[in-house]
Protein backbone atom coordinates (compact mmCIF):
# COMPACT_ATOMS: atom_id res chain seq x y z
CA UNK A 1 0.00 0.00 0.00
CA UNK A 2 2.73 2.36 1.45
CA UNK A 3 6.49 1.69 -0.83
CA UNK A 4 8.93 3.85 0.58
CA UNK A 5 12.48 3.62 -0.67
CA UNK A 6 15.93 5.63 -0.26
CA UNK A 7 13.88 8.77 1.55
CA UNK A 8 16.17 11.21 2.58
CA UNK A 9 15.27 14.32 3.58
CA UNK A 10 16.63 17.56 4.44
CA UNK A 11 15.53 20.60 5.76
CA UNK A 12 16.54 23.79 5.22
CA UNK A 13 19.35 25.29 6.47
CA UNK A 14 20.75 21.84 6.15
CA UNK A 15 19.21 19.47 9.15
CA UNK A 16 19.10 15.88 8.02
CA UNK A 17 15.62 15.03 8.87
CA UNK A 18 15.05 11.69 7.34
CA UNK A 19 18.37 9.78 6.51
CA UNK A 20 17.62 7.03 4.26
CA UNK A 21 14.80 5.05 5.24
CA UNK A 22 12.86 2.02 3.58
CA UNK A 23 9.95 0.83 4.09
CA UNK A 24 6.99 -1.41 2.21
CA UNK A 25 3.66 -1.00 4.52
CA UNK A 26 0.68 -3.89 3.16
CA UNK A 27 -2.86 -2.76 3.19
CA UNK A 28 -4.46 -3.10 6.38
CA UNK A 29 -1.57 -2.70 8.85
CA UNK A 30 -1.88 -0.11 11.76
CA UNK A 31 1.67 0.75 11.98
CA UNK A 32 2.49 3.17 14.86
CA UNK A 33 6.03 4.98 14.41
CA UNK A 34 7.97 5.59 17.86
CA UNK A 35 10.74 7.94 18.15
CA UNK A 36 11.85 10.91 19.87
CA UNK A 37 11.01 14.53 19.63
CA UNK A 38 13.21 15.35 16.61
CA UNK A 39 13.29 11.30 15.01
CA UNK A 40 12.07 12.40 12.25
CA UNK A 41 8.55 11.18 12.57
CA UNK A 42 6.60 14.13 11.27
CA UNK A 43 9.05 14.75 8.29
CA UNK A 44 8.61 11.20 7.17
CA UNK A 45 4.43 11.08 7.59
CA UNK A 46 4.45 14.56 5.73
CA UNK A 47 6.75 13.20 3.37
CA UNK A 48 4.19 10.80 2.52
CA UNK A 49 2.06 13.27 0.84
CA UNK A 50 4.45 15.82 0.06
CA UNK A 51 3.66 17.67 2.67
CA UNK A 52 7.40 18.24 2.97
CA UNK A 53 9.29 17.51 -0.27
CA UNK A 54 11.87 14.69 -0.34
CA UNK A 55 15.18 15.64 -1.01
CA UNK A 56 15.80 11.87 -2.56
CA UNK A 57 14.36 8.50 -2.74
CA UNK A 58 10.56 7.73 -4.07
CA UNK A 59 7.30 7.07 -2.20
CA UNK A 60 4.50 5.25 -3.89
CA UNK A 61 1.14 5.04 -2.21
CA UNK A 62 -1.91 2.83 -3.10
CA UNK A 63 -0.29 2.10 -6.60
CA UNK A 64 0.43 5.90 -7.49
CA UNK A 65 3.79 7.67 -7.65
CA UNK A 66 4.25 10.61 -4.88
CA UNK A 67 7.28 11.52 -5.85
CA UNK A 68 7.98 13.06 -9.00
CA UNK A 69 4.09 13.12 -9.85
CA UNK A 70 2.72 16.44 -11.58
CA UNK A 71 0.12 18.94 -9.55
CA UNK A 72 -2.83 16.77 -10.84
CA UNK A 73 -1.41 13.84 -10.54
CA UNK A 74 0.12 14.71 -6.86
CA UNK A 75 -3.42 15.77 -6.00
CA UNK A 76 -4.88 12.45 -7.24
CA UNK A 77 -2.57 10.50 -5.01
CA UNK A 78 -3.43 12.98 -2.12
CA UNK A 79 -7.21 12.77 -1.89
CA UNK A 80 -6.73 9.09 -1.60
CA UNK A 81 -4.32 9.70 1.79
CA UNK A 82 -6.30 11.09 4.28
CA UNK A 83 -4.21 13.40 7.12
CA UNK A 84 -4.87 13.70 10.68
CA UNK A 85 -2.83 16.71 13.13
CA UNK A 86 -1.62 16.74 16.37
CA UNK A 87 -3.17 20.71 16.14
CA UNK A 88 -6.89 19.22 14.70
CA UNK A 89 -6.22 21.70 11.83
CA UNK A 90 -9.59 22.82 11.38
CA UNK A 91 -10.77 25.87 10.02
CA UNK A 92 -11.87 27.12 13.06
CA UNK A 93 -14.31 30.28 11.79
CA UNK A 94 -16.13 27.34 9.40
CA UNK A 95 -18.92 25.11 10.48
CA UNK A 96 -17.76 21.61 11.12
CA UNK A 97 -19.99 20.29 8.22
CA UNK A 98 -17.97 22.65 6.06
CA UNK A 99 -14.60 21.18 7.34
CA UNK A 100 -16.19 17.67 6.77
CA UNK A 101 -16.17 18.72 3.26
CA UNK A 102 -13.05 20.09 2.63
CA UNK A 103 -12.81 16.29 2.52
CA UNK A 104 -14.57 16.10 -0.89
CA UNK A 105 -12.68 19.10 -2.67
CA UNK A 106 -10.40 16.63 -4.44
CA UNK A 107 -13.51 14.77 -5.87
CA UNK A 108 -15.85 17.78 -6.89
CA UNK A 109 -15.53 20.34 -9.80
CA UNK A 110 -13.33 22.96 -8.65
CA UNK A 111 -14.52 26.02 -9.97
CA UNK A 112 -18.58 25.51 -8.77
CA UNK A 113 -16.94 24.11 -5.56
CA UNK A 114 -15.04 27.66 -5.38
CA UNK A 115 -18.74 29.77 -4.94
CA UNK A 116 -20.01 27.07 -2.08
CA UNK A 117 -21.82 24.72 -4.06
CA UNK A 118 -21.92 20.97 -3.20
CA UNK A 119 -23.30 18.19 -5.09
CA UNK A 120 -25.86 16.84 -2.55
CA UNK A 121 -23.88 13.30 -2.38
CA UNK A 122 -20.85 14.85 -1.50
CA UNK A 123 -22.91 16.46 1.28
CA UNK A 124 -24.18 13.08 2.36
CA UNK A 125 -21.59 11.43 2.50
CA UNK A 126 -20.12 14.48 4.67
CA UNK A 127 -22.80 13.81 6.70
CA UNK A 128 -22.12 10.20 6.84
CA UNK A 129 -18.66 10.40 7.98
CA UNK A 130 -19.78 12.66 10.87
CA UNK A 131 -22.32 10.61 11.30
CA UNK A 132 -19.31 7.64 11.78
CA UNK A 133 -17.14 9.68 14.56
CA UNK A 134 -20.50 10.26 16.76
CA UNK A 135 -21.30 14.47 15.60
CA UNK A 136 -24.13 14.06 13.39
CA UNK A 137 -25.49 16.39 15.88
CA UNK A 138 -22.99 19.38 15.82
CA UNK A 139 -22.59 19.96 11.88
CA UNK A 140 -24.36 23.25 12.28
CA UNK A 141 -21.70 24.33 14.98
CA UNK A 142 -18.52 26.81 14.33
CA UNK A 143 -15.48 24.28 14.74
CA UNK A 144 -13.71 26.77 17.05
CA UNK A 145 -17.00 26.20 19.57
CA UNK A 146 -15.84 22.63 19.91
CA UNK A 147 -13.36 20.74 22.59
CA UNK A 148 -10.15 19.60 21.22
CA UNK A 149 -11.22 16.18 21.19
CA UNK A 150 -14.52 16.74 19.36
CA UNK A 151 -12.45 18.58 16.79
CA UNK A 152 -10.00 15.30 16.47
CA UNK A 153 -13.11 13.67 15.35
CA UNK A 154 -14.32 15.99 13.46
CA UNK A 155 -10.56 16.21 11.71
CA UNK A 156 -10.97 12.27 11.30
CA UNK A 157 -14.39 12.84 8.93
CA UNK A 158 -12.98 15.16 7.20
CA UNK A 159 -10.23 12.45 6.23
CA UNK A 160 -12.84 9.59 6.00
CA UNK A 161 -15.25 11.75 3.62
CA UNK A 162 -11.62 11.58 1.08
CA UNK A 163 -12.61 7.79 0.81
CA UNK A 164 -8.88 7.35 1.26
CA UNK A 165 -7.42 4.23 1.29
CA UNK A 166 -4.52 5.37 3.89
CA UNK A 167 -4.96 7.68 6.79
CA UNK A 168 -1.85 9.68 7.89
CA UNK A 169 -1.92 10.86 11.27
CA UNK A 170 0.81 12.93 13.01
CA UNK A 171 0.64 12.58 16.78
CA UNK A 172 -3.22 12.60 16.81
CA UNK A 173 -3.74 12.44 20.71
CA UNK A 174 -0.60 14.56 21.95
CA UNK A 175 -2.92 17.69 22.26
CA UNK A 176 -5.54 15.69 24.38
CA UNK A 177 -5.84 14.14 27.48
CA UNK A 178 -5.71 10.87 28.35
CA UNK A 179 -9.34 9.87 28.38
CA UNK A 180 -9.40 11.31 25.06
CA UNK A 181 -6.18 9.71 23.61
CA UNK A 182 -8.44 6.39 24.19
CA UNK A 183 -11.23 7.99 22.32
CA UNK A 184 -9.09 8.77 19.34
CA UNK A 185 -7.12 6.21 19.00
CA UNK A 186 -10.28 3.74 19.45
CA UNK A 187 -11.92 5.06 16.37
CA UNK A 188 -9.09 4.90 14.55
CA UNK A 189 -8.45 1.44 15.19
CA UNK A 190 -11.97 0.78 14.25
CA UNK A 191 -11.71 2.67 11.24
CA UNK A 192 -8.92 0.05 10.87
CA UNK A 193 -10.74 -2.68 11.13
CA UNK A 194 -13.96 -1.95 9.74
CA UNK A 195 -12.96 -0.25 6.98
CA UNK A 196 -9.55 -2.25 6.01
CA UNK A 197 -7.90 1.32 5.84
CA UNK A 198 -4.20 1.38 6.55
CA UNK A 199 -3.30 3.67 8.95
CA UNK A 200 0.59 4.96 9.99
CA UNK A 201 0.45 7.15 13.21
CA UNK A 202 2.94 8.67 14.51
CA UNK A 203 2.65 8.68 18.79
CA UNK A 204 5.51 9.30 21.96
CA UNK A 205 3.47 7.24 24.03
CA UNK A 206 4.75 3.65 23.95
CA UNK A 207 1.96 2.13 26.05
CA UNK A 208 -0.56 4.01 23.48
CA UNK A 209 1.21 2.46 20.23
CA UNK A 210 2.04 -1.14 21.97
CA UNK A 211 -2.17 -1.11 22.49
CA UNK A 212 -3.03 -0.04 19.11
CA UNK A 213 -0.58 -1.31 16.58
CA UNK A 214 0.16 -4.27 14.43
CA UNK A 215 3.43 -3.10 13.79
CA UNK A 216 5.80 -0.59 15.05
CA UNK A 217 8.49 1.14 13.34
CA UNK A 218 11.22 3.25 15.62
CA UNK A 219 12.69 6.24 14.44
CA UNK A 220 15.77 6.99 15.33
CA UNK A 221 17.75 10.26 14.32
CA UNK A 222 16.09 10.05 10.75
CA UNK A 223 16.73 6.15 10.47
CA UNK A 224 14.36 3.19 11.03
CA UNK A 225 15.76 1.53 14.24
CA UNK A 226 13.52 -0.74 14.92
CA UNK A 227 10.89 -2.58 12.31
CA UNK A 228 8.16 -5.26 13.92
CA UNK A 229 5.44 -6.27 15.88
CA UNK A 230 4.53 -4.73 18.99
CA UNK A 231 5.18 -8.10 20.98
CA UNK A 232 9.02 -7.84 19.51
CA UNK A 233 9.40 -4.31 22.03
CA UNK A 234 11.54 -5.23 24.54
CA UNK A 235 13.28 -2.79 26.94
CA UNK A 236 16.99 -3.07 24.77
CA UNK A 237 14.53 -2.47 21.81
CA UNK A 238 13.02 0.57 23.61
CA UNK A 239 16.53 1.92 24.89
CA UNK A 240 18.05 1.67 21.26
CA UNK A 241 14.73 3.65 20.19
CA UNK A 242 14.79 6.07 22.90
CA UNK A 243 18.09 5.78 25.00
CA UNK A 244 21.63 7.17 24.73
CA UNK A 245 20.65 10.85 24.38
CA UNK A 246 19.89 13.36 26.77
CA UNK A 247 16.15 13.61 28.17
CA UNK A 248 13.98 11.47 29.96
CA UNK A 249 13.01 8.01 27.82
CA UNK A 250 9.20 7.23 28.25
CA UNK A 251 8.26 4.88 30.98
CA UNK A 252 8.63 0.91 30.02
CA UNK A 253 5.45 -0.87 30.90
CA UNK A 254 5.06 -2.91 33.87
CA UNK A 255 4.60 -6.59 32.14
CA UNK A 256 7.66 -5.13 29.95
CA UNK A 257 10.40 -4.56 32.27
CA UNK A 258 12.42 -7.03 33.21
CA UNK A 259 13.42 -7.38 37.12
CA UNK A 260 16.93 -5.39 36.88
CA UNK A 261 14.85 -2.50 36.00
CA UNK A 262 11.63 -3.71 38.08
CA UNK A 263 13.90 -2.80 41.06
CA UNK B 1 27.26 56.15 22.18
CA UNK B 2 24.06 57.33 23.86
CA UNK B 3 24.99 60.72 24.77
CA UNK B 4 26.92 61.19 20.81
CA UNK B 5 23.35 59.78 19.36
CA UNK B 6 21.51 62.43 21.19
CA UNK B 7 23.53 65.45 20.63
CA UNK B 8 23.40 64.64 16.80
CA UNK B 9 19.49 64.07 16.89
CA UNK B 10 19.69 68.04 18.18
CA UNK B 11 22.11 69.31 16.09
CA UNK B 12 19.65 68.06 13.41
CA UNK B 13 16.81 69.40 14.85
CA UNK B 14 18.13 72.86 15.30
CA UNK B 15 19.32 73.23 12.17
CA UNK B 16 15.78 72.16 10.46
CA UNK B 17 14.11 74.27 12.64
CA UNK B 18 16.41 77.20 11.39
CA UNK B 19 15.31 75.80 7.50
CA UNK B 20 11.93 76.01 8.36
CA UNK B 21 12.08 79.22 9.49
CA UNK B 22 10.57 78.12 12.78
CA UNK B 23 10.12 81.33 15.06
CA UNK B 24 8.20 81.35 18.74
CA UNK B 25 7.82 85.30 17.91
CA UNK B 26 6.29 85.11 14.62
CA UNK B 27 3.78 82.92 15.62
CA UNK B 28 2.86 85.05 18.93
CA UNK B 29 2.75 88.43 16.94
CA UNK B 30 0.64 86.10 14.48
CA UNK B 31 -1.96 85.19 17.39
CA UNK B 32 -4.48 88.00 17.21
CA UNK B 33 -4.82 87.33 13.49
CA UNK B 34 -6.24 83.31 14.37
CA UNK B 35 -8.27 85.59 17.15
CA UNK B 36 -9.73 87.72 14.65
CA UNK B 37 -10.31 84.61 12.04
CA UNK B 38 -12.23 82.72 14.30
CA UNK B 39 -14.25 85.50 15.50
CA UNK B 40 -15.32 86.10 11.62
CA UNK B 41 -16.41 83.03 11.56
CA UNK B 42 -19.07 83.48 14.13
CA UNK B 43 -22.23 83.25 14.00
CA UNK B 44 -21.67 80.27 11.67
CA UNK B 45 -24.35 81.25 8.41
CA UNK B 46 -27.19 78.64 8.32
CA UNK B 47 -28.22 79.94 4.94
CA UNK B 48 -25.53 78.05 3.06
CA UNK B 49 -26.36 74.81 5.31
CA UNK B 50 -28.36 72.72 2.63
CA UNK B 51 -25.13 73.16 0.56
CA UNK B 52 -22.93 72.22 2.89
CA UNK B 53 -24.66 69.21 3.82
CA UNK B 54 -24.98 68.53 0.08
CA UNK B 55 -20.82 68.58 -0.37
CA UNK B 56 -20.76 66.25 2.66
CA UNK B 57 -22.56 63.68 1.53
CA UNK B 58 -21.07 63.62 -1.92
CA UNK B 59 -17.49 63.32 0.33
CA UNK B 60 -19.28 60.45 1.75
CA UNK B 61 -20.29 59.29 -1.45
CA UNK B 62 -16.55 59.90 -3.36
CA UNK B 63 -14.69 57.66 0.12
CA UNK B 64 -17.64 55.41 -0.11
CA UNK B 65 -17.39 54.38 -3.77
CA UNK B 66 -13.44 54.78 -4.02
CA UNK B 67 -13.22 52.02 -0.91
CA UNK B 68 -15.63 49.81 -2.29
CA UNK B 69 -13.82 49.50 -5.61
CA UNK B 70 -10.43 49.35 -4.14
CA UNK B 71 -11.18 46.59 -1.28
CA UNK B 72 -12.08 44.35 -4.41
CA UNK B 73 -9.13 45.20 -6.90
CA UNK B 74 -6.61 44.82 -3.64
CA UNK B 75 -7.90 41.40 -3.32
CA UNK B 76 -5.71 40.11 -6.36
CA UNK B 77 -3.03 42.14 -5.50
CA UNK B 78 -3.12 41.13 -1.90
CA UNK B 79 -2.89 37.52 -2.29
CA UNK B 80 0.19 38.03 -5.29
CA UNK B 81 2.40 39.80 -2.95
CA UNK B 82 1.94 37.55 0.13
CA UNK B 83 5.05 35.86 0.71
CA UNK B 84 3.76 32.31 1.82
CA UNK B 85 1.18 31.82 -0.81
CA UNK B 86 2.36 34.17 -4.22
CA UNK B 87 5.45 32.16 -6.13
CA UNK B 88 8.83 33.92 -5.14
CA UNK B 89 8.80 35.58 -9.01
CA UNK B 90 5.68 36.93 -8.88
CA UNK B 91 6.01 38.17 -4.79
CA UNK B 92 9.16 40.54 -5.64
CA UNK B 93 7.43 42.47 -8.66
CA UNK B 94 3.80 42.73 -7.10
CA UNK B 95 5.06 44.20 -3.56
CA UNK B 96 7.32 46.82 -5.74
CA UNK B 97 4.68 48.19 -7.33
CA UNK B 98 2.80 48.29 -4.07
CA UNK B 99 5.33 50.41 -2.68
CA UNK B 100 5.62 52.33 -5.72
CA UNK B 101 1.95 53.33 -5.86
CA UNK B 102 1.48 53.55 -1.91
CA UNK B 103 4.37 56.41 -1.89
CA UNK B 104 1.69 59.10 -3.75
CA UNK B 105 -0.98 60.13 -1.64
CA UNK B 106 -4.63 60.34 -2.81
CA UNK B 107 -4.06 64.43 -2.74
CA UNK B 108 -1.70 63.76 -5.73
CA UNK B 109 -3.53 61.19 -7.72
CA UNK B 110 -6.36 63.90 -7.93
CA UNK B 111 -4.39 66.16 -9.59
CA UNK B 112 -3.25 63.54 -11.93
CA UNK B 113 -7.25 62.66 -12.41
CA UNK B 114 -8.57 66.22 -12.34
CA UNK B 115 -6.24 66.77 -14.91
CA UNK B 116 -7.17 63.49 -17.10
CA UNK B 117 -10.84 63.43 -16.46
CA UNK B 118 -11.67 67.40 -15.33
CA UNK B 119 -13.57 68.65 -12.46
CA UNK B 120 -16.12 66.98 -10.17
CA UNK B 121 -16.27 64.23 -8.07
CA UNK B 122 -15.55 61.00 -10.15
CA UNK B 123 -11.70 62.47 -10.20
CA UNK B 124 -12.06 62.28 -6.56
CA UNK B 125 -13.36 58.49 -6.70
CA UNK B 126 -10.43 57.45 -8.73
CA UNK B 127 -8.12 59.46 -6.60
CA UNK B 128 -9.13 56.91 -3.67
CA UNK B 129 -9.13 53.90 -5.76
CA UNK B 130 -5.44 54.23 -6.82
CA UNK B 131 -4.12 55.01 -3.32
CA UNK B 132 -6.96 52.82 -1.72
CA UNK B 133 -5.89 50.00 -4.14
CA UNK B 134 -2.45 49.27 -2.79
CA UNK B 135 -2.18 50.40 0.80
CA UNK B 136 -5.27 47.69 1.08
CA UNK B 137 -3.04 45.22 -0.87
CA UNK B 138 -0.23 46.21 1.65
CA UNK B 139 -2.64 45.17 4.69
CA UNK B 140 -4.23 42.68 3.02
CA UNK B 141 -0.69 40.45 2.38
CA UNK B 142 0.41 41.38 5.51
CA UNK B 143 -2.50 39.50 7.18
CA UNK B 144 -2.15 36.47 4.97
CA UNK B 145 1.19 36.26 6.00
CA UNK B 146 0.12 36.22 9.54
CA UNK B 147 -2.34 33.08 9.01
CA UNK B 148 -1.98 29.81 10.91
CA UNK B 149 -0.03 27.37 8.53
CA UNK B 150 -1.87 23.92 10.04
CA UNK B 151 -5.42 24.77 8.08
CA UNK B 152 -3.85 25.10 5.27
CA UNK B 153 -1.73 22.38 5.17
CA UNK B 154 -4.85 20.21 5.93
CA UNK B 155 -6.67 21.42 2.72
CA UNK B 156 -3.76 20.75 0.68
CA UNK B 157 -3.66 17.30 2.36
CA UNK B 158 -7.36 16.62 0.57
CA UNK B 159 -5.86 17.18 -2.72
CA UNK B 160 -7.25 20.52 -3.07
CA UNK B 161 -6.23 22.92 -5.87
CA UNK B 162 -4.58 26.02 -5.66
CA UNK B 163 -7.05 27.84 -5.96
CA UNK B 164 -9.10 25.98 -3.50
CA UNK B 165 -6.68 26.07 -0.80
CA UNK B 166 -6.76 30.19 -1.31
CA UNK B 167 -10.72 29.72 -0.52
CA UNK B 168 -10.94 27.30 1.90
CA UNK B 169 -7.55 27.56 3.77
CA UNK B 170 -6.34 30.84 3.86
CA UNK B 171 -9.49 33.27 2.99
CA UNK B 172 -11.86 32.24 6.30
CA UNK B 173 -8.90 32.87 8.65
CA UNK B 174 -8.50 36.40 6.79
CA UNK B 175 -11.86 37.52 5.64
CA UNK B 176 -12.68 39.48 8.67
CA UNK B 177 -9.33 40.66 8.76
CA UNK B 178 -9.85 42.67 5.35
CA UNK B 179 -13.28 43.90 6.22
CA UNK B 180 -12.04 45.68 9.65
CA UNK B 181 -9.65 46.54 7.00
CA UNK B 182 -11.65 48.15 4.65
CA UNK B 183 -13.92 49.96 6.60
CA UNK B 184 -10.48 51.65 8.42
CA UNK B 185 -9.84 52.67 4.65
CA UNK B 186 -13.12 54.43 4.80
CA UNK B 187 -13.21 56.03 7.71
CA UNK B 188 -9.28 57.51 6.56
CA UNK B 189 -10.57 58.19 3.30
CA UNK B 190 -13.79 60.76 4.35
CA UNK B 191 -10.77 62.81 6.26
CA UNK B 192 -9.00 62.40 3.28
CA UNK B 193 -11.80 62.88 0.33
CA UNK B 194 -12.77 66.69 2.32
CA UNK B 195 -9.75 68.10 1.13
CA UNK B 196 -10.27 66.38 -2.71
CA UNK B 197 -12.50 69.29 -3.30
CA UNK B 198 -9.48 71.82 -2.74
CA UNK B 199 -8.27 70.37 -5.67
CA UNK B 200 -11.30 70.23 -7.56
CA UNK B 201 -11.98 67.07 -7.55
CA UNK B 202 -15.82 67.75 -5.55
CA UNK B 203 -17.22 67.48 -2.14
CA UNK B 204 -17.14 69.42 1.07
CA UNK B 205 -13.89 70.81 0.69
CA UNK B 206 -14.74 72.48 -2.50
CA UNK B 207 -17.62 74.38 -1.00
CA UNK B 208 -14.85 75.08 1.93
CA UNK B 209 -12.47 76.15 -0.49
CA UNK B 210 -15.17 78.37 -2.13
CA UNK B 211 -15.97 80.67 1.07
CA UNK B 212 -12.75 81.05 2.44
CA UNK B 213 -11.67 82.16 -1.15
CA UNK B 214 -14.66 84.85 -1.38
CA UNK B 215 -13.95 85.71 2.29
CA UNK B 216 -17.49 84.43 3.70
CA UNK B 217 -16.26 83.33 6.80
CA UNK B 218 -19.48 82.64 8.36
CA UNK B 219 -20.19 80.31 5.46
CA UNK B 220 -17.26 78.13 5.86
CA UNK B 221 -17.83 77.67 9.49
CA UNK B 222 -20.89 76.18 8.89
CA UNK B 223 -18.39 73.94 6.10
CA UNK B 224 -16.31 73.35 8.96
CA UNK B 225 -19.09 72.48 11.62
CA UNK B 226 -20.33 69.84 8.84
CA UNK B 227 -17.55 68.20 8.22
CA UNK B 228 -16.76 67.48 11.81
CA UNK B 229 -20.11 66.55 12.70
CA UNK B 230 -19.58 63.96 9.14
CA UNK B 231 -16.34 62.44 10.41
CA UNK B 232 -17.50 62.00 13.80
CA UNK B 233 -20.86 60.08 13.00
CA UNK B 234 -18.67 58.02 9.76
CA UNK B 235 -15.70 57.10 12.85
CA UNK B 236 -18.47 55.75 15.59
CA UNK B 237 -20.44 54.11 13.14
CA UNK B 238 -17.33 52.34 11.40
CA UNK B 239 -15.77 51.49 14.89
CA UNK B 240 -18.80 49.88 16.60
CA UNK B 241 -18.79 47.83 13.18
CA UNK B 242 -15.09 47.02 13.16
CA UNK B 243 -15.54 46.15 17.36
CA UNK B 244 -18.16 42.99 16.34
CA UNK B 245 -16.04 41.61 13.40
CA UNK B 246 -13.16 40.36 15.02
Amino acid sequence: MIEVAGLRIVLPPSVVAVDGVDLAIQPGEFVVILGRSGAGKTTFLRALNRLVEPTAGSVRVAGRAVTGAGAAELRAARRQIGMIFQQFNLVRRASVLDNVLAGRLGYVAPLPSLVGRVPPADRALALECLGRVGLGHLAGRRADTLSGGEQQRVAIARALAQAPSVILADEPTASLDPALTTEIMGILKAINVERRLTLVVSQHQLETALAYATRIVGFRRGRVGFDGPPSAVTPAVVDAIYGGEEGNPPRVPLDKRDNKEAK
Amino acid sequence: MKRAALFVALLVLAWVAWDTGADPVRLARGLPWIADFVRRMVPPDLAVLPAACKGALLTVEIALLGTAVAAVLALPLGFLSARNVAPTPIFYPARAVLNLFRSVDTLVYALIFVAAVGLGPFPGVLAVIAYTTTSLAKLYSEAIEGIEPGPVDAITATGATRLQILRFGVLPQVLPLFLSYVLYRLETNIRAATVLGFVGAGGIGFYLQTYLRMIDYPAASTALLVTIVMVMVVDALSSRLRARLV
